[in-house]
């Protein structure tokens, strides 16, 4: 299905072009351009819903609505953009987010101007990475989004919030040099007319030692965008000092640009590296699982807690792409668009909560429960669906990848058994640390920041707020198959590329398979 | 022989802009003396502006297409090379001209005699970029310099002014005796040859190889050619000069006097130094690494603005290194161009410092503290502008770093690239410091200055010219990055019309065969994947 109408483009460029109004738009008291950045955010989450709803086809796997220009062709570099199974629950997640987080940074009284500015901005560039179809257009929006992150965290943010904001931006700066390292060196291998689109990219016939090289460093690009274990520190700090708005988006989308990379380069583009790197990102993914849990349980802050379960849930992301199997990877996918729900919703309610009682500190608070009944019912929803109850998407997500990876026909039994077991204690802690602060913020004695004060429950715009995310929580909690069926066909597309190398690699059965962790793909593959 | 004949036999037409610049400077002159100080001021600036600017037109008009460029029996060469560079440096001094007005004004000096100074120095550095013969090179040169120390000192009343001009003077004199000493080897080693391709050949056929001689005579250019770009170790003199010296002049110092160098650098060693290219490669590769490094890493220390600017401006001439060490017809164009986005960011942030320093009179960092709050205009200017020093996207610098990283990448300079991209990490962060001061702190965490802020009229006598050159500055640095394919394509012209970038490689690549030396090896692959 072609369509000449550029709708990505225009999707893309819609907030963007709408924030350079921002500064002239006559308004005395923030209240007109709070209204605009909404306009805004909501018409273009409503363009591309229409767009993907009229001219995008769910069955199939390959790129759609897709379109190209010639940017630079002195560098080969093309404004070229489309969209697959991959990308497309993501645009829409973070049209669904971003929308809702300007709503939700409705009270911002500082700088309002700057702020909303930020968040049209920022909408515009998260679109943009998902979208990217050439290696030197992504790097540049992937950088774009580098110093509205910066100052959203930095100027609105809580007591450590430059020091946060620093450190986001140096990690995140630094590691994305590898992106353009990988995007040269892919770009100039072997001759041949110099093209960075992504696809023609992939098809390159790489050296085994170059595309180990590159994986190694995309891994590392993506791996602290993700915050895989041991790259994750920036997260805690600006995850934990940003303001509830931006921390929806950190959370809800940004992590997700991590593992969409990760998938759509790593797995797509490389995939004789992968066969050698699934069993490094699975004990990462572990790693980051239990390491995150527990980490959770110690903190004493309400959002850097919510920060390291984020860092737990992404374990499952790395897990499931590990797996090599159709119902994995698409359980990689669900726990990105579920986490992200989710993880909004969490945010925004820490928000909500401090709005109120000032504090984050959950020595000090207790008895919130009776104080805001609407609030506490609706937290406690959020934290099911984080722990994974049943009949919420986490849930969903989670037990998919557990199953994928399961059923995962390249590792050893022993190999599963045991990161299956790990990961499960991960997730028999991740109730603990999320009952246990509902527990101490809720139930109780009431704490020091909360004896003897009235506060007002939740306003109804934070109530559609929350019931704008716990909606498709449940949704896809109930029947999954209303967003699985959306991009399932890339999903296994994807799963069934990058386990079509495997049998090739066991059949020239290099020293290095030994060196790798990956056990016994060998005896598999004969026994198969 | 009458006087048609003459000039068709001097081409005097391949210095066209060049008389446009001395016919201004003259009128300058003449019509201070004529007019008095005070009237003059009041048009001199925009005479010097459109001349100028008609002397960019000339040059793209009658320069870029010439058929003959060479002038004045070998003694310049008006090469599409030639052009970018002297356009470059001459918008860089209508820029200067633009945000020095109100500047001298207030300083209490003459402004028509600091234009027509000015003025010389860039036409000094506009003959330098076409200079094709060693007395060429050492005049215009020198005229630069000259001129140079003088703006330098040029608030005289200032004691920190007239420690730069000193320091600076000295300094430059020490190096301009170097590199006369090299050109005197030069000459003797070629048997009495000035004109830079005739010593070329000259060496060739004498089969010096790459004797001692010539490497001596290599590092003695080298050195007085990093003196003028501000190399490390050849940059000791910039931040005293930077500080102490008025900031319009600091302006023209790190893009119109740098160009100029990089003019001069590529003309010499690319046409002189064929036969000992490994060395100066060598050499080159160090000092662009020394400078990447040292440059981004001290500045990340400095409290004053301007010395931040000058540490800076040494790193950022470290990555225009990288274009000329490759030596690919890519990494040529990637100077012209990241010097194109180097001209529009660094004045644009000049502009900015100039104005902020105007109405509160410091240079100090931590003054910028809350200036979002009383100057929205010159913070997203100023930021915009670091920002772009610090090649984040969609601005102009991203794109010139990108072009270079590109081409370094091509070209096999693994390891400068890496470095590059390490360094220019390390410079978000001194950048971003200067735009967390501006945007970040809170009402109550406002410095003095920006309490005592006036208001943010250019309604002053000289300040709209000021405004001018910002803003359009603020656009060119904006957009030009995102629409950059005119000047990506105009700075692969450039290249790929001058024959000598060509002729230069073929004899390189001859030569290579009979030295037999091993070859560096950041730039090993080099010559294999260019030749």
């Amino acid at each position: 299905m072609t369509t000449t109408f550029p709708w990505l483009s225009t999707i893309i460029m819609l907030p963007l072009a709408a924030a350079l109004f921002i500064p002239v738009i006559p308004d005395k008291d923030g209240r007109t351009v709070r209204w605009y950045a909404l306009g805004v955010g909501l018409a273009d989450f409503a363009l591309s819903l229409y767009a993907l709803w009229k001219h995008y086809d769910f069955s199939e796997a390959g790129y759609q609505l897709s379109e190209s220009v010639t940017w630079l062709p002195q560098l080969g570099v093309n404004w070229s953009l489309a969209i697959d199974g991959l990308s497309m629950p993501l645009v829409v997640l973070t049209g669904l987010v971003t929308t809702l987080s300007i709503l939700a940074g409705w009270q911002v009284k500082e700088k309002p101007r700057l702020f909303y500015f930020l968040m049209l901005v920022m909408y515009s560039a998260q679109i943009g990475v998902f979208c990217a179809q050439d290696l030197i257009q992504f790097f540049l929006i992937w950088e774009l989004e580098l110093v509205p992150v910066y100052l959203l965290i930095a100027i609105w943010g809580g007591p450590k919030r430059r020091y946060a904001a620093t450190k986001f931006i140096l990690y995140t700066a630094g590691a994305s040099i590898f992106i353009l390292i990988a995007a040269l060196a892919m770009a100039f291998y072997g001759g041949g007319a110099l093209t960075f689109d992504l696809t023609q990219l992939g098809l390159k016939d790489y050296s085994l030692g170059f595309e180990l090289l590159m994986y190694a460093g995309l891994l590392i690009a993506y791996g602290v965008k993700l915050s895989v274990f041991p790259l994750h520190t920036w997260l805690p700090d600006a995850h934990g000092e940003a303001s509830a708005p931006v921390s929806m988006i950190l959370a809800g989308v940004l992590l997700k640009m991590g593992g969409y990379a990760l998938i759509r380069m790593n797995v797509e583009m490389l995939p004789n590296a992968h066969a050698y790197f699934a069993p490094v990102l699975a004990v990462l993914g572990v790693v980051n699982i239990v390491y995150g849990a527990l980490a959770s349980f110690a903190q004493r802050n309400l959002k850097r807690r919510m920060a390291y379960s984020s860092i737990s849930h992404m374990g499952f992301v790395l897990l499931g792409i590990a797996s090599f199997t159709d119902l994995g990877m698409s359980g990689a996918m669900l726990q990105m668009v579920s986490h992200g729900l989710i993880a909004s919703v969490m945010f925004f309610l820490a928000g909500v909560t401090y709005d109120r009682i000032h504090t984050l500190n959950m020595d000090e608070m207790g008895g919130l429960g009776k104080k805001m009944p609407s609030t506490f019912a609706l937290f406690t929803i959020a934290s099911m669906a984080s722990l994974a109850l049943p009949g919420m998407s986490g849930f969903v997500g989670e037990l998919m990848v557990f199953l994928g990876f399961a059923n995962s026909e390249i590792y050893s039994t022993s190999f599963k058994t045991i990161i299956v077991f790990l990961a499960a204690v991960g997730l028999i802690i991740t109730p603990m640390y999320l009952l246990s602060m509902l527990r101490e913020m809720f139930y109780g004695k009431e704490g020091k920041a909360v004896e003897g004060q009235v506060f007002l429950d939740m306003k109804p715009r934070e109530l559609f707020i929350a019931a704008s995310l716990m909606l498709p929580i449940i949704g896809i909690g109930f029947y999954p198959k209303l967003i699985t069926q959306t991009y399932d066909a890339t999903a296994v597309q994807i799963a069934q590329n990058a386990r079509m190398v495997l049998p090739t690699i066991a059949s020239n059965n290099s020293p290095l398979i030994r060196v790798s962790m990956a056990p016994n793909i060998n005896d598999t593959v004969i026994v198969k | 022989m009458d006087f048609a004949t003459l000039l068709s036999q001097l081409n005097t037409g391949a210095i066209v802009p060049e008389g446009i610049v001395i016919a201004t400077i003259l009128f300058v002159m003449v019509s201070d003396l004529i007019v008095g100080r005070t009237r003059s001021a009041r048009f001199t600036p925009y005479v010097a502006i459109a001349g100028l600017l008609s002397a960019v037109v000339a040059l793209y008009t009658t320069q870029w297409n010439i058929e003959n460029p060479i002038a004045f029996f070998g003694e310049f060469n008006s090469d599409a090379l030639s052009v970018a560079f002297r356009g470059i440096i001459a918008l860089s001094s209508v820029a200067t001209i633009l945000m020095s007005v109100r500047y001298v004004e207030q300083s209490g000096t003459p402004v028509s005699e600091f234009i027509s100074i000015l003025l010389t120095a860039t036409l000094g550095g506009m003959f330098l970029s076409g200079a094709n013969e060693l007395v060429m090179i050492f005049v215009s040169l020198e005229t630069l310099s000259i001129s140079s120390y003088l703006l330098t000192g040029y608030t005289k009343r200032d004691p920190r002014s007239n420690e730069a001009a000193l320091k600076y003077l000295l300094i430059g004199a020490s190096s301009a005796a170097i590199f006369l000493y090299g050109s005197s080897l030069l000459y003797g080693l070629s048997g009495g040859k000035t004109e830079l391709g005739a010593i070329a050949a000259a060496m060739k056929d004498a089969n010096l190889g790459s004797s001692i001689g010539i490497v001596i005579a290599l590092v003695f250019a080298i050195a007085g050619i990093a003196f003028k770009i501000a190399a490390v170790p050849f940059h000791q003199w910039t931040p005293d000069v930077y500080e102490g010296s008025p900031t319009p002049v600091v302006a023209f110092l790190s893009v119109g006097s740098k160009t100029a160098g990089f003019a001069l650098a590529i003309r010499l060693l690319v046409t002189v130094f064929p036969l000992v290219d490994e060395q100066w490669t060598f050499v080159m590769t160090a000092l662009a690494i020394l400078s990447m490094i040292l440059g981004n890493v001290v500045a990340l220390a400095q409290t004053s603005m301007k010395r931040l600017l000058a540490y800076s401006s040494i790193g950022q001439a470290g990555f225009i290194m990288i274009g000329l060490v490759i030596g690919s017809d890519a990494g040529y164009s990637s100077m012209i161009f990241y010097l194109l986005g180097y001209l529009f960011m660094n004045l644009g942030a000049f502009s900015c410092v100039i104005l902020f320093s105007l109405r509160t009179g410091t240079d100090q960092i931590s003054e910028y503290s809350g200036l979002y709050q009383k100057d929205p205009l010159l913070t997203l200017a100023l930021s915009l502008c670091l920002l772009s020093l610090g090649g984040i996207p969609p601005l102009v610098g991203f794109f010139g770093k990108l072009y270079i990283f590109w081409a370094g990448w091509q070209a096999g300079a693994y390891g400068l690239v890496l470095l590059g991209l390490v360094t220019s990490v390390i410079s978000i962060y001194y950048y971003i410091r200067v735009v967390k001061m501006m945007v970040v702190k809170e009402p109550q965490e406002m410095s003095d200055s920006v309490k005592n802020y006036p208001s943010t009229s250019f309604d002053a006598v000289g300040m709209r010219p000021l405004q001018v050159g910002l803003i359009s500055a603020l656009v060119a640095t904006t957009i030009a990055g995102v629409l950059s394919n005119p000047l990506f394509t105009f700075a692969n012209a450039a290249v790929a019309k001058t024959p000598m970038l060509h002729a230069a490689k073929a004899v390189a690549t001859g030569t290579k065969a009979i030295a037999q030396t091993p070859s560096p090896k950041l730039v090993s692959s080099v010559l294999s994947s260019n030749s």
